[in-house]
This record gives structure tokens, C-alpha cells and sequence, in this order.
């Protein structure tokens, strides 16, 4: 008797959750294994606001219970980094070197958020919210009332940014170039797009150049920001939210062609036949634009990962974007991204 | 043998008998052995050798496993324990063990020392247990009234061997000798007053004695280990004999068919009482009254 | 979720210091006041790459048992330790090295293994060992340190602990130690915590600087120790050989004379040999050893010498298996030997209780001028408890039942007739006092019978004399625990599974079920009153035992005639409490349906 399909999904965000629950839909017999570099099982990253509101315990935002897994026989890998993956062999080694064997790879590892090289040496200062720990780490930080200076402010920072102010928080916007990022912002609309920020009650400061962070107050536990004429900035926390970055170096090797992100076609194939890609982590070819783009968003992401399990499976789906993928001002006088939409 | 020179007047001889004090090393119990049983000898061997040596009665244990021999405890009035068979060296290391200043004498037959006792022995001879060890040997199962024990002769017909005992009998005295026993000596019933010096060196040496005594069953060995045969049998070791050599000794135990009598090795080293009081010196222990000589 | 209360299982190779992680573990959190259980698994060879696992359970109040899941899983060594990784519970942690340094097939690392509800924690602990000591080796420290910086453990107590058990080694050895945990502690302390193991303070912090983490064997030597052992005889066989290795460096400092003897039966002979001389003697054996020393018990019996034996039974019969744990030699203890020879025969239940009945052995056997045996096992040998020691000796000093004096020109009579039909005794030494003891049946005056009215009169004066062991008003015999009065369900049990017989029994009160359960402590002779009372209350009654045929349910039941539902394993492992749980609600639920 065959051995069943190995199928390997790198990446527990909604791409590789959507990619692996279809996968099992499709396919009852096969192997399917997500490799996860964080601790938890999957939970959707747009909800993590709810650590401010009503959610306290990891256990209560997971997508699924730890039983379904096991009903599902997907073994989760937790706490696993893929260094290295061989295209020829159709191995992933793991940092804690251990090796294996895929017959099909779905590489869902999204991105992480970039900072400016100028500021990376202060990493180590500022607070991520890229996963539940960090997230619990950085309200910690924060008390009731608190200060947020955020820098850039991507749409999952100005996401986080309504939760925080609609909490009672203060949130200081050093606007630049990234703000609003991925959404590409004309010149002529930027300004009233900053007035909606300030209309929802963000504090916004334009044009000003942050240089250096540093600890200060009772045991270093504030922070202040230095601009680059000299001028401070102080608060509980600074918070990068620059946008992402595909997250491709253990790919190097593969042999996968690779510009930012993971190269696909249509269908989410990448050069390598036995290799797919979904989510944040991929460049897919567009007929139109004749060029490759990223997709982003909660519902763009969760649907790759349905469309590339069912490529996997034998169907023969091109993926399309959501319609509408432009930032707008509501009614109310507020931003408005369809990214948000979760 | 005591030459009789004269009329012996009872009343003068129940004097001397009395008046030593060794009937009062007696039971009141009758001992259960045939008339004319080697064990006799020793046990008088044993009240003349307690009392010439001066130990009180109340200071003695005697302990014995199963067997004819074993009886021993109940003849005399000192501190008994009669234990099972093949046992009475482990209990009298115990006895020795809780209290060094006893004498402590083992007493046991010949299938109670070499058969289910014979793996006991090697034991109590290399500690140097400060015991007296009478093996009475008269080749023979007594009280289950005649099998062969481990010391018959080979041929010698018993209930249990009708068609000849096949098995090479042992050599305790060259068992002994090769356990470093460090005092090891062989007597005969027949020969009373050797005997009685014999067990009063034994009990005087200090370390495990091993006394084998040659003794006659008289009622189930009427053709093999019989006085008469022993008479012609045994002779007294040479007067150059060392009995500081081991060797030598192991040559003359080597001619069973012609037993000598007499002291066959002695030496002289530590007692396990000696050892037991070191370890406690060396832990930094007080030896109790118990732990003393 | 009860914050008071965690079990942390370590699991490595030998070479790992597995054990002496959970050492140090469960003597520092012993000295910060909690209460701890430890049971350590050691490999069945001798040869160095088998598995350990070292499991400690830390409570703020008294627990009697082992959990069957444990809430933290640390891997010393995964090809080990994954077997395992179904033993932690839901939401409890797993903590492994992140970067081991061979190369591993697929499957070969834990992160492989943890089930989805578990929590995963990767730590560096070889490149934390090394950077802090510069070999790998102190890896079992670190994780030490991150436990204690994860959970929130008192540091000082593992720094004395850590200072202590290297004293005897070069004092680089320490400091390496001592930093290695600190590099630990700081990745612990910075590690986010996901799992929900939570530990309160301890309630007696106080009382941690007196307490000592001992096992059943090494309360027996306290106990031996404190009643003033004089002989020991003993021969090799696991699992009581460490009982005899440390009487044997104990000894000799208060003067005692302890001795390896060629075999068991000279040891039980010597032990009776001494009892006899006057001393307290003492021996220490497995089933296999004890049924070689029957014999010799018997005749202790018959001549009425004090002598203790101490049995740690294991699995059976036969040589059966030497390192695992079984309750199967109660009717050897209780009844091995010709002929009617009862003796005295006490199962302690905890390691406290080791303690005692080692001690009291000794003034029974001479109280009652007969062997007393000590009947543990392996679980209970080895098994580690938080134990106060007693601020003053508990144990009376020799000399019960010695005639002081013979009057003079009457024969001494050691078996004469008394009242408690236990005749005062001379020793050897003693003017005035000589007589010989036997095993052939005897007169008052130790004179070998076989006559009707004798063997039938002794008979009677040894049973009898017996019968007062149960009053001892200074000894646990048997003992109720649970709801007074009637109840739906009666546990009765014995030994070391009476630990999970109480925590079986209490956690049916949060069920509603009315549950009492009784340990029987002397097995002989038996409180029979007691244990009839006891019966009466229990409409249903349960005897769990680590032995195939039920041999104490048999004895129960041979003795009262009340039937009994029998739960019976013999797996070579403690019994679980779910086991005896769920027996429990089939029993109260069966009632209420009927």
C-alpha cells in the first residue's frame, strides 16, 4: 500500500490554516503537518485588538480547540523554524536540525514587519504585535491611559490603533511614507486621510524624522523617542508598524525563483513543481498589470489558502483578489480599509 | 582410658564428682543417646574443659542444628539453642555478634555440617569468628535412623543406599584447612582424655576452632566407622608436625583411610569481634559493653 | 484549576543527571515549607544509556500519591522523553532543548510529539550549559533554573541545595553549577508563559528549614537508628540493599555491629541468634529472600526470640521483577513457615510511617518476644516524602519482659505461664538464668514435648500473647479517613497503594458520594473489631491491592466472611487513582440505581 502524501504547510497564519483545513476536506488519506515558528495553535492575527477588550487567555482566541487537530490528524509543529528547504530532495531542515520529508510544500510564511535600518539598533526598545505574547507584552507595558507613539503606521497598527484609543488609550502617529502602507496613498489625498486619523483620535505628527529610542522613567519602563532635529517624544511604548516583509531567506536554496516574495502563477504554483505558496509570503502573477504583486488582507490571505489546497488537490483555480482594495473615508469621517475586513 | 588400680568406694568417687562442680554443667534431662555413643565422651570433654578453663556456665551458649548431635544443648545446664539443620554456625555468629563476651560453643553432626550446613562454613572459618566448632562425625544419619551423610564411605549400605553409597565421601579437614579455619584439630571418641585436652585448647584459642571428632554410631554403623576399626585406624600426628604450616597439614588431612589426631594448624590473627571493634573505633564509635570482649 | 499543586516529571538518559536534577528539585522545594512526593525511575541496566525519569509532585497541603498526568514534562533527552509526552496533562507544559546537537531524523525532536494542547518551550540548554560552565554537562541545572525562573520557585533554597550536594567536589564545580542555573533562571524569568501551572507560595514556610525529604528505606535506618539497633545481618537483593548500605556506614558510629552474611538464611539465623544474646536484631530482604528465611521465622516463632525483618516486596513470584513494585508477599509474611506459626506483621503506608513501625518493631518483637516483619515494597522503598523528624525519640529502650533476677535453687522457666501469657526472660550472660530454647515443640521449662496438653497449651500461649499487639497504644494499627457513619462505599486497603486509595476517597467528595476508606496497618494480627465496625458502615466495600489474586481481600474475607469487590493489577507500577475512582462511582452508582 502507498504511502499517503506528505503534505508540509510552513506558515500557521489564516493562509496555511485555510490551506491545511481545505487540504483535509479534499483529501481524507493524505499526511498533512503545519510547521509553526510560534507556540500556539492557530489563531487569526486580526483579532489579536482583543487583548485589549475581552480576551485575556490564549485559549480563548483560537480558531480551533486543540482537539480538532487531532479529530483532523494534522500534527501541528510548534516552536519550529525552517532554516533550509532542498527542492531536489524535497527536504526542510528545522534550526533545531531535525529533517523532513515533504511530497508537496505549501509555503504560507507570510511576512514579518520591517523596520528602517537607521532604527534596527533599537529593536530590543520598541514592542511587536505580531503574535499573542507580544501582544500581551506590550498591554502590560501599557498602563490604563497609557501612551502609544507608533511609527509608520501600516493598516494593522492603525487597526490596532482604533482599538486602543476606543480603550481610553493615547496614540501618537509619527506619519511617513508607510502610513497606510500597503495601500498606495496619492499625494493629493494623503492630507485628509491624516485629518480622518485625527478625526478618530489619533494624534498625528508629519514630516518629523525619529533617530533613536530610548528607556527611561522608574526602571526604564517608559520610552522616549528622539527626532532627528533634536526634538523628544515621550510614552509608554514605541510600536514599528512599517509594513512587512516576505519572509523568504529559508527558501534561498530551494531553487524557487524569489524577487521580495515567493514568484507564483496564477494558480499559486511557484517555479518548483511540488512547491506552492499563499498568503503574505507571495508575488502572483498578474495578467493585467503584467507583473507580479502581493495580495494583502485577512480575506485575500484566507482564500489563497483555500485556492492553493485545492490546486494541491488537483483543481485548477486561479486565484482573484478581492474587488474593492481601496482605503476610503466612511461616512463618519474615519478611515476605512478593506484589509480590516475579518 | 582410666587404669583401675584399686577398689573404688562410691561415696569417695561421687565426692570427686561433685566436687569438681561439672554436674552442675549437667541437665537434669537424660541425654537420648544410645549407651555407648561417642557423644558422651565429648560432653564430659566439654564440662572438664569449661570448668578447667573457668568460664561459668551462665556464660556459655551452646547452639546445635538437627541431629544426635544436636541434642547437645539440653545435656548441659549452660545457655542453649538448638536450631535447625545445617544452620548453627549464621545463629552462632549471631549469639557471638550481640555478645562477644560469651563463649559460645557450636555442636553438630556431621549431615548438619556438611550437607545443608556445609555452605555456612567457609563463611564463619574466614571471619574468624571467636567460636568452637565440635563436629561429631560418625558417617552416618542417627536420628532418622541410618542414611548415608556426606563423610560415608563409598560402598557403605544404608536404607536410602542398598545398592552401595556411590558418592566420594568429603574431607572436612581439607575443607577446613582450605577456608583458613585458624584452628583446626581432630579427636576420637576412643580416646577420651586426648579428646578433653583437645576441646580445651580449641575452646582456649581465640578464633574459630574447628574440632572434628571421629565418633561411632553404635546402633546404625555396625560395620564401617565401628571402634574396633578405628582402634587399628587412627594414629597421633608426628611429633615434628608444625602446626603452623599449612601445607603440611593439608598432606597428613590428605590420608583419611589413616586419621590423625591432634592439632592439625593453628595461627593467630583478628577476630571478627576485633574487626567489628576497629570499624567502630574507625567510625568514631563507642564500642558498647556488648561490642567488648 | 488548583494552584497548590504540580508534578514535574524530568526525563533523560542516565548519563543526563536526570536524578540528581529532580534531587536538588524536591530538596529545595522541600526546605521552602511545600510538601513533596518524588518517585524516581531508574533504567533496569546497569550499563549507562537507559532512561530515567525523575517525577516530584509539590503541594501546598498533604497529597499521598503520584499524579498519573504531570503538569510539566522536561526532556533531558528526547529519544527518552517523548515516549512520555502523553503524561502531561492539557494546558501543561513541555520544555526540551531547542538546539540539540545531533542531526535528527523526521520525528526524532519533541517539538514533534507535543500534543496540540500542550505547551511547548525550546531552550538552549546545552548552549546555556556551556556558555556557563564551558561543557555541556550542567545541562540538567539549567533546566532547573529556567523551571524555577518560568514558575517562580524560591532561589535560595535551590542555591543551598545546588552548594550542598557538590560540597565534596572542587569549588569550581559549584560556582559552574551555580551560574549554569542562574543563565537558567534568566531565560525562564524572560520566557512568556502560556501554560497554566501555577504554584501558590507555601502555606508553612517555617517549617521548610526543618524538613527532609526521605524515602521508606531511609526512614526504616532513621528508625532503626533511633531505636537503638544493635546487630544487623543482611544479603544483597534489590529493592531493600540500601536499607543494609547505609545501616552499614551508620552503625559502627553508635557502636552497633552490622555484618554481610553469605545468604539470606544465615542472615535471618545471625538476626535470631542475636535477638536471642539479648541485642536488637534486625535483618532487611525481598519476597524471594524472605521465603528463604521462612523456615528460620518459624523456629522464632516456636522458641519465642524477638527478631525484625524488614521485607520490601516487588514483583513476583519468583525472581518476577526486580525494579518494579507489587503487594504480592502478604500471605508469605503473614503466613510462610510450617505449621501454625503467627507472628507479628505491620504494613506501614506512607514513609512517616516507615519510620515508626521500624522503630516500634523492635518493642514489639521483644514485648511480645516473637519476629516481627516490616512489610513495604519498592514503591514505598524509594519513594521520597516531606518529613518532619520528630523533635524527641519516640521509641522505648530495650529491656521489656527481662526477669531481673532467678530465685535461687529453682529451675528457671522460660515459658512459664503469665497472665499476657508472655514469659519473662533471661540472657545469655545471666547468672542463674540458663536454659536451652528450641523448635521442637517444649515444656515451661523448654524441654522438647510432643505430649497433647503441652502442644496444645503452647500453641495457645503463642497465639494468644499476640492478641494484644492490636491495643498498642502508641502505634497507628489501623485507621479511618473520609465521612464518619454510614457510608455508600468503603475503601479498605494496605501499604503504599493507600496513597491513591485517599485520593481516590477524597475526590469522591466532590462528587457526592458518601466514601470513607481504612488502612490496616498490623496484618498480624488482624483488628478484626476495628475492621468489622468498619465494614458495618459500608454498604459496598473495595479492596484495591497490587497483586493478583486479592491476597488481603482473601484475608478480609477469610476472616470476617464479608464479600468484597476486589480490585486487583499488577501492572509493576503504583495503582492510578482514576483506576480506583471510577470503581468507586460504578459501586455508589450501582447502589443508587439498585
Amino acid at each position: 500500500m502507498a504511502e499517503p502524501h506528505h503534505n508540509v504547510i510552513i506558515g500557521h497564519g489564516s493562509a496555511g490554516n485555510g490551506a491545511a483545513t481545505t487540504l483535509r476536506e479534499r483529501d481524507p488519506d493524505c499526511r498533512i503537518t503545519i510547521i509553526n515558528m510560534g507556540s500556539l495553535p492557530f489563531y487569526n492575527r486580526y483579532d489579536l485588538p482583543r487583548v485589549f477588550q475581552d480576551c485575556d487567555d490564549w485559549r480563548d482566541i483560537l480558531a480551533h480547540p486543540p482537539s480538532y487537530y487531532d479529530e483532523q490528524r494534522i500534527t501541528l509543529r510548534r516552536n519550529s523554524r525552517v532554516v533550509d528547504v532542498d527542492g531536489r530532495a524535497r527536504t526542510i531542515t528545522f534550526a533545531h536540525n531535525e529533517v523532513m520529508h515533504y511530497d508537496r510544500l505549501l509555503v504560507c510564511a507570510g511576512g514579518r514587519g520591517y523596520l528602517p535600518e537607521e532604527l534596527s539598533d533599537y529593536r530590543h526598545l520598541m514592542h511587536g504585535f505580531g503574535s499573542f505574547e507580544a501582544a500581551v507584552s506590550m498591554r502590560e507595558a501599557l498602563s490604563d491611559g497609557g501612551t502609544v507613539i507608533m511609527l509608520g503606521g501600516d493598516m494593522i497598527g492603525l487597526d490596532l490603533a482604533r482599538t486602543l484609543v476606543a480603550t481610553g488609550r493615547r496614540v501618537v502617529l509619527v506619519a511617513n511614507d508607510y502610513t497606510f502602507w500597503p495601500h498606495r496613498v496619492a499625494a493629493d489625498e494623503r492630507d485628509g486621510h491624516l485629518h480622518a486619523l485625527t478625526h478618530m483620535g489619533i494624534e498625528v505628527r508629519d514630516g518629523a524624522h525619529p533617530i533613536a529610542v530610548e528607556a527611561v522613567g522608574e526602571s526604564g519602563s517608559a520610552r522616549r523617542l528622539v527626532f532627528e532635529d533634536g526634538a523628544t517624544l515621550e510614552g509608554d511604548v514605541v510600536m514599528p508598524f512599517y509594513g512587512l516583509v516576505p519572509s523568504v531567506e529559508f527558501m534561498l536554496r530551494s531553487g524557487v525563483d524569489i524577487e521580495r516574495g515567493l514568484l507564483v502563477d496564477p494558480w499559486l504554483r511557484t517555479t518548483d513543481e511540488n512547491i506552492w505558496a499563499a498568503g503574505d509570503v507571495c508575488q502572483i502573477w498578474s495578467d493585467e498589470e503584467k507583473a507580479y504583486r502581493f495580495y494583502y488582507g485577512w480575506t485575500n490571505v484566507r482564500v489563497m489558502g483555500e485556492v492553493v489546497a485545492r490546486n494541491v488537490t488537483g483543481a485548477d483555480e486561479t486565484f482573484a483578489g478581492i474587488e474593492d482594495e481601496r482605503l476610503r473615508v466612511d461616512e463618519k469621517g474615519h478611515i476605512y480599509s478593506p484589509f480590516w475586513e475579518h | 582410658m582410666n587404669e583401675i588400680s584399686g577398689p573404688v568406694y562410691l561415696e569417695e568417687k561421687l565426692k570427686e564428682i561433685r566436687g569438681d562442680g561439672h554436674l552442675d554443667y549437667r541437665s537434669q534431662a537424660l541425654p537420648t543417646w544410645c549407651p555407648g555413643c561417642g557423644y558422651f565422651s565429648v560432653s564430659e570433654g566439654v564440662t572438664k574443659a569449661l570448668i578447667g578453663l573457668g568460664i561459668p556456665q551462665h556464660n556459655v551458649v551452646v547452639v546445635s542444628g538437627i541431629g544426635c548431635a544436636s541434642r547437645f544443648p539440653f545435656f548441659l545446664k549452660t545457655y542453649g539453642f538448638h536450631t535447625l539443620h545445617g544452620r548453627t554456625l549464621p545463629v552462632a555468629t549471631g549469639v557471638k555478634q550481640a555478645n562477644d563476651a560469651l563463649t559460645v560453643l557450636a555442636v553438630g553432626g556431621d549431615g548438619d555440617a556438611f550437607a545443608i550446613g556445609a555452605g555456612h562454613i567457609p563463611h564463619a572459618a574466614r571471619r574468624n569468628v571467636d567460636i568452637t566448632y565440635l563436629m561429631l562425625d560418625n558417617g552416618i544419619y542417627g536420628l532418622t535412623k541410618g542414611q548415608t551423610s556426606p563423610t560415608s564411605s563409598l560402598g557403605f549400605v544404608t536404607s536410602t543406599t542398598p545398592y552401595e553409597n556411590r558418592d566420594l565421601p568429603l574431607n572436612p579437614l581439607m575443607m577446613l584447612l582450605s577456608y583458613r579455619a585458624s584452628w583446626v584439630g581432630q579427636g576420637y571418641a576412643g580416646k577420651p582424655h586426648d579428646l578433653e585436652r583437645l576441646i580445651a585448647e580449641a575452646i582456649a584459642h581465640r578464633g574459630f576452632s574447628y574440632l572434628h571428632v571421629l565418633s561411632p554410631c553404635v546402633t546404625f554403623d555396625k560395620t564401617d566407622k565401628t571402634y574396633a576399626n578405628l582402634d587399628l585406624e587412627v594414629r597421633d600426628l608426628p611429633d615434628d608436625h608444625d602446626p603452623a604450616d599449612l601445607m603440611a597439614a593439608m598432606a597428613v588431612a590428605a590420608k583419611p583411610e589413616t586419621p590423625a589426631l591432634g592439632v592439625f594448624y593453628r595461627e593467630d590473627r583478628p577476630t571478627l569481634g576485633d574487626a567489628m571493634r576497629e570499624i567502630i573505633a574507625r567510625a568514631g564509635g563507642e564500642a558498647s559493653a556488648a561490642a567488648a570482649e | 484549576m488548583k494552584h497548590n499543586d504540580i508534578q514535574i516529571a524530568i526525563c533523560g538518559s542516565a548519563g543526563d543527571g536526570t536524578i540528581a536534577a529532580g534531587d536538588i528539585l524536591k530538596r529545595a522545594m522541600a526546605r521552602a515549607g511545600y510538601k513533596v512526593i518524588a518517585f524516581d525511575l531508574y533504567p533496569a541496566e546497569i550499563r549507562g544509556f537507559g532512561k530515567c525519569v525523575a517525577r516530584v509532585r509539590i503541594t501546598t497541603e498533604q497529597a499521598y500519591s503520584l499524579k498519573r498526568h504531570s503538569d510539566v514534562l522536561v526532556s533531558l533527552d528526547d529519544s527518552h522523553a517523548i515516549p512520555h509526552v502523553g503524561e502531561v496533562r492539557d494546558y501543561g507544559a513541555v520544555i526540551y532543548d531547542d538546539n540539540p546537537i545531533a542531526r535528527l531524523p523526521e520525528g526524532g525532536h519533541m517539538t514533534a510529539h507535543v500534543r496540540p494542547s500542550q505547551v511547548p518551550y525550546g531552550l538552549s540548554q546545552r548552549q546555556i550549559s556551556e556558555l556557563a560552565t564551558g561543557a555541556g554537562r550542567s545541562r540538567n541545572i539549567v533546566i532547573l533554573g529556567y523551571l524555577a525562573g518560568l514558575y517562580g520557585f524560591p532561589v535560595a533554597q535551590f542555591r543551598q541545595v545546588i552548594e550542598a550536594k557538590f560540597r565534596t567536589k572542587a569549588a569550581a564545580v559549584t560556582e559552574g553549577n551555580l551560574r549554569a542555573f542562574d543563565a537558567g533562571f534568566e531565560a525562564g524569568a524572560a520566557t512568556f508563559k502560556l501554560d497554566d501551572v501555577v504554584l501558590a507560595p507555601p502555606a508553612h514556610g517555617e517549617e521548610g528549614a526543618k524538613t527532609i525529604m526521605m524515602t521508606g528505606n531511609g526512614a526504616v535506618v532513621r528508625g532503626c537508628l533511633d531505636a537503638g539497633i544493635e546487630t544487623f545481618f543482611g544479603y544483597p537483593i534489590t529493592p531493600a540493599t540500601t536499607i543494609m548500605e547505609r545501616l552499614a556506614r551508620e552503625m559502627p558510629k553508635r557502636g552497633g555491629r552490622l555484618l554481610q552474611t553469605e545468604d539470606e538464611i544465615s542472615a535471618i539465623s545471625a538476626t535470631l541468634g542475636a535477638g536471642y544474646a539479648g541485642a536488637r536484631a534486625a535483618t532487611a530482604t525481598s519476597g524471594p529472600g524472605l521465603a528463604l528465611m521462612v523456615e528460620m521465622l518459624g523456629l522464632g516463632v516456636m522458641a519465642e526470640v524477638p527478631a525484625v525483618v524488614f521485607v520490601s516486596q516487588r514483583g513476583g513470584p519468583s525472581t518476577g521483577m526486580p525494579t518494579k513494585t507489587e503487594q504480592s508477599d502478604l500471605n508469605l509474611a503473614v503466613f510462610g513457615g510450617a505449621g501454625d506459626a503467627q507472628r507479628i506483621v505491620l504494613a506501614p503506608t506512607n514513609v512517616e510511617g516507615c519510620y515508626r513501625c521500624a522503630g516500634k518493631a523492635f518493642e514489639l518483637a521483644e514485648a511480645h518476644q516473637t519476629p516481627v516483619i516490616v512489610l513495604m515494597d519498592l514503591y514505598l522503598s524509594n519513594r521520597y516524602e516531606t518529613v518532619v523528624p520528630p523533635a524527641a525519640n519516640p521509641f522505648a529502650p530495650k529491656g521489656a519482659k527481662t526477669l531481673d533476677k532467678v530465685t535461687a535453687g529453682e529451675t528457671y522457666r522460660r515459658y512459664a505461664a503469665t497472665a499476657d501469657h508472655v514469659s519473662p526472660r533471661t540472657l545469655p550472660g545471666q547468672e542463674g538464668g540458663m536454659h536451652a530454647i528450641t523448635g521442637l515443640e517444649h515444656d515451661e521449662f523448654g524441654r522438647p514435648s510432643d505430649q497433647a496438653k503441652v502442644h496444645m497449651a503452647m500453641s495457645a500461649k503463642r497465639h494468644d500473647k499476640l492478641k494484644a499487639a492490636v491495643e498498642h497504644p502508641d502505634l497507628t494499627v489501623c485507621k479511618r479517613f473520609g465521612d464518619e457513619g454510614p457510608v455508600d462505599v468503603g475503601i479498605l486497603g494496605w501499604g503504599s497503594n493507600f496513597g491513591e486509595i485517599l485520593e481516590a476517597m477524597y475526590a469522591t467528595q466532590d462528587e457526592g458520594i458518601r466514601c470513607a476508606a481504612m488502612k490496616v496497618v498490623m496484618l498480624s494480627p488482624l483488628p478484626l473489631e476495628r475492621i468489622a465496625a468498619f465494614l458495618a458502615d459500608c454498604k459496598e466495600v473495595l479492596v484495591p491491592e497490587l497483586n493478583y489474586e486479592g491476597q488481603f481481600a482473601n484475608l478480609i474475607t477469610g476472616a470476617l466472611g464479608r464479600p468484597v469487590t476486589r480490585l486487583t493489577r499488577v501492572t509493576g507500577a503504583p495503582m492510578e487513582v482514576e483506576e480506583i475512582l471510577q470503581v468507586v462511582r460504578s459501586l455508589a452508582g450501582a447502589r443508587t440505581a439498585a
